[in-house]
């Protein structure tokens, strides 16, 4: 049974349009769209739809994908960098429920607009190409100030100054900065951007980059966005680097590599196998398929 | 070795499906209808017409038997089916003075204007199970229905009330009626921006969760606040729908909702004149649901003492607070993602152990 | 009239299309967006408001560019122009106005201008850097008064209030967001 026949039409006759959200929720998306580009990093809030996939499920990155989808569309979703993880697949199975037209692909190459959860694909992003995130937290100092008017204050006189304590802290009793993913990174000089549960190793991508990065917050209500050739700093001390994650084996010193297609350059997943060995495998699974075509091709 | 079988996320969704129906539909009993649900639940049913905030109570019944009987989860078909419908014109406001009550009571008088009407309520029963309930049939309820319609009393009971609060109004023990003619805030319209007005604290809580709503409402109740209610009137009835005629633009009834209303009264404080008067506490829902109502109430007065106070001393004072952490929808969803992988982000958290762990250990090592 | 009756610039995927264009270029000021394949010989500036504009947002159009039928299927509230989120205004015409600039706290309140010029390309060039620009472009917008990029200056000087331009040509579009600093302007 294909499930456009049940979602097309209930009892009453009533369709959904395209993309299901109505015209007015477009317009009023693209409308936040367009002035979180106008200024970078900046929060725009907006009246964030419910999705009928849950929040916290990626319906503000959800939101902005239906703004943006046309027929001539080629649309990738991916979570955890796979494209099969559940979360991604129920996206998926969405889109071409609802957005008839649009094709969908597993290639990064081939997508106009793709949507993700916590990490930004190993392969650069092109200029015609837009990356959605989904966002749980959208405002970087809710570590430091819980209500939201304080925190919008802050971010309009770009003052940070607790943000700054927070980190310092963090330098005296660990020595090190902590924070993992979701670093708060400083956007055109002005405002500091949570980029989402993205880990250390992808924020480098944002800086200067040719596509444009959008940022979706359903539940928090927020969009924002870090245009093409904009400055994406990581916050830190001057005395203090900012650092990926290494994946340094502690006794041999040696960089793990990918045990599929050797990559020793890709963020890795890191999991027991079934005989509790410590395996290490691409967590951009695209990007790993296109490694290991081009090994096969060049046998 | 193969990666993640590619289909494996997409099928393990698939199977979820099917395994579901498969629970509904397994052992020997027949299929909920609609009416069922409604008729028998009508108080669950309620809650999810509220807290979907969408009156369809067809599509509530719906929304119950697929998600299995979860009420978060029924609410959440129900707000993201409204979430697609087209927006065709909005009414003026209603008078629940035009409510065709049900049920009607004031714990502020021995009486009220029109009389106290218990209406169908378990306030005062026992709860103690009754047995007999487990062998129903069919004749059981016609039997049922035959005791009550068969010997009703004809008595002239009228369908319409006045506010019980009016008397202390004319009184002058509480304040007047404020004349807005502000717009209301539209909650699916725009996003809550601290602050906001009273008519987004109000819409925002109509269709909050009741469970949450009813703690913090509780948690002043007990003393992390003030309000020190008493109910002035709870009201249950159904009120006429009125909107404009596509032509003439004259009010006609389009039908009706099932609405539950309470205004509290609660502690005095001084009026604009100078003399001391009662304050107010409102809460309104769709559906029947007097605990909502209830606690929406004591949360409305909590929230305006504070904010007149200047001065928050407690969570179920706080605005953002209250606001923020009472829609279903919105925390059942962050709940719940925790359940999805992150395993990513994991990785990065063991990166800064290990780096940080690194760290102690060098300076353990340290010579001095 | 039903959805395919009405005209090309009203449908909804004429809005997606245009949206994609606008946000092109607006990622990437200096670019310019063709739309004319879009508009059956509507201009682009109209496109554009038809592309944002609802009967939840507010509009001015003090030069009156506007017809009865386009305002009536923009749907939009009229304001005056210092109120007003839309702005419609001729690249000829000096402002002589101050529109909404947003504030601190909510930046995202200055207001959209529609610019109107003769051309996108004809006239005096104009260096631009800043986000969405690697190192530097030039815009060559003709038939826009350098009033226009004084008043600009003047509005957008304290990031991050300030307005976002639309310039439009018969068929074109180019974007100038407040970040977008002007050589010499």
């Amino acid at each position: 049974m294909h499930p456009v026949d049940t979602m097309g039409q209930n009892r009453e006759g009533a369709e959904y349009g395209f993309a299901f959200l109505d015209e007015d929720a477009k317009r009023e998306l693209r409308r936040t769209i367009f002035k979180a580009v106008c200024i970078p990093g900046h929060q725009v809030p907006y009246a964030s739809r419910e999705m009928p996939i849950a929040r916290g499920f990626g319906t503000g990155g959800m939101q902005l994908t239906l703004a943006l989808l046309g027929p001539d569309d080629t649309c990738k979703v991916i979570d955890q960098g796979a494209d099969d993880s559940v979360n991604a697949a129920n996206i998926r199975a969405f889109f071409a429920l609802t957005c008839p037209g649009v094709t969908g692909t597993l290639r990064t190459e081939e997508a106009s607009v793709i949507q993700t959860r916590h990490r930004i694909p190993e392969l650069p992003l092109r200029a015609d190409q837009i990356l959605v995130f989904q966002v749980p937290y959208p405002d970087p100092l809710v570590v430091v100030e819980s209500n939201a008017a304080k925190r919008r204050r802050m971010h309009g006189r770009a003052d940070y100054a607790r943000l700054w304590v927070k980190l310092y802290e963090d330098m005296v009793a660990f020595d090190e900065i902590t924070i993992s993913h979701r670093y708060p990174t400083r956007i055109n000089g002005h405002y500091i951007i949570d980029p989402s549960p993205i880990p250390r190793f992808d924020v480098p991508k944002l800086h200067q980059a040719e596509c444009l990065y959008l940022f979706g917050a359903g539940r928090e209500k927020r969009i924002y966005a870090v245009p093409p050739h904009t400055d994406a700093i990581p916050i830190t001390f001057n005395d203090v680097a900012f650092a990926v994650e290494s994946f340094r084996d502690k006794t041999t010193g040696k960089r793990h590599v990918c045990r599929r297609c050797g990559a020793d350059d890709s963020f890795l997943d890191e999991f027991p196998d079934n005989d509790g060995a410590r395996v290490f495998q691409c967590s951009d699974a695209a990007w790993c398929d296109m490694r290991l075509e081009r090994l096969e091709a060049a046998e | 070795m193969a990666y993640v079988a590619i289909r494996g996320g997409a099928d393990a969704i698939k199977g979820s499906a099917r395994l579901m129906d498969a629970l509904r539909a397994m052992g020997s009993s027949a299929p909920l209808e609609l009416d069922q649900i409604e008729r028998q639940m009508p108080l669950l049913h309620s809650r999810v017409l509220s807290e979907g905030g969408l009156y369809h109570p067809r599509l509530a019944s719906l929304a119950l038997k697929q998600s299995l009987g979860d009420s978060l989860e029924a609410a959440f078909f129900l707000r993201a089916y409204r979430s697609t419908k087209p927006r065709l014109g909005e009414t003026a406001p209603h008078d629940t003075r035009t409510m065709r009550v049900v049920r009607r009571v004031s714990a502020a008088f021995k009486d009220i204007p029109g009389g106290q009407m218990l209406g169908a309520t378990p306030d005062y029963l026992h709860r103690l199970f009754r047995f007999e309930l487990m062998d129903e049939g069919p004749e059981t309820f016609a039997q049922i229905a035959r005791d009550w319609f068969g010997n009703r009393p004809k008595a002239e009971a009228p369908l319409t009330f006045p506010k019980v609060l009016d008397t202390l109004r004319d009184e002058g023990l509480l304040a007047p009626l404020a004349e807005s003619d502000e717009e209301p805030f539209d909650i699916t319209r725009e996003p809550l921006i601290f602050p906001v007005p009273r008519s987004a604290q109000l819409a925002t809580m109509a269709r909050g969760e009741t469970g949450g709503l009813l703690a913090l409402a509780y948690s002043n109740m007990r003393g992390y606040g003030d309000v020190h209610p008493t109910v002035g009137e709870l009201r249950v009835g159904y009120v006429p729908v009125m909107v404009p005629h596509p032509v003439t633009g004259k009010p006609m009834e389009a039908g009706e909702v099932l609405v539950t209303e309470c205004e509290i009264v609660a502690m005095f404080e001084k009026a604009d004149d100078g003399a001391p008067v009662f304050t107010l506490g409102y809460g309104a829902c769709f559906g029947h649901n007097e605990v909502k109502a209830i606690a929406m109430a004591v949360l409305d007065r909590a929230i305006s003492v504070a904010k007149d106070k200047g001065r928050i001393a407690n969570p179920s004072e706080d605005p953002e607070f209250v606001l923020l952490h009472v829609d279903g929808i919105e925390s059942m969803g962050f709940c719940t993602h925790y359940k999805m992988p992150h395993y990513v982000t994991f990785q990065s958290d063991m990166d800064r152990l290990r780096a940080a762990r690194t760290k102690a250990e060098e300076a353990a090592d340290a010579p001095r | 009239m039903s959805v395919l009756e009405l005209p090309r610039l009203w449908r909804p995927e004429t809005h997606q299309a245009l949206f994609r264009r606008i946000l092109d270029v607006a990622a990437r000021p200096g670019q310019i967006a063709d739309l004319s394949d879009l508009l059956d010989d509507r201009p682009a500036a109209l496109a554009a408001l038809a592309t944002f504009c609802d009967n939840t947002q507010t509009l001015a159009d003090p030069t009156g560019a506007l017809s009865d039928a386009d305002l009536a299927f923009l749907d939009v509230r009229t304001a005056p122009v210092e109120q007003a989120g839309f702005i419609l205004a001729r690249g000829a015409d000096a402002p002589r106005f101050t529109p909404r600039l947003g504030t601190l706290d909510a930046p995202e309140g200055g207001a959209l201008i529609v610019v109107m010029v003769d051309s996108l390309t004809d006239g005096p060039p104009l260096t631009l850097t800043g986000p969405g620009i690697a190192a530097q472009t030039v815009l060559s917008p003709g038939g826009l008064v350098p009033a226009w990029l004084d008043a600009r200056a003047g509005w957008c000087a304290d990031f991050p209030m300030g307005v976002d331009l639309v310039l439009a040509d018969q068929t074109r579009l180019a974007v100038l967001p407040r970040t977008a600093k002007i050589k010499g302007a």
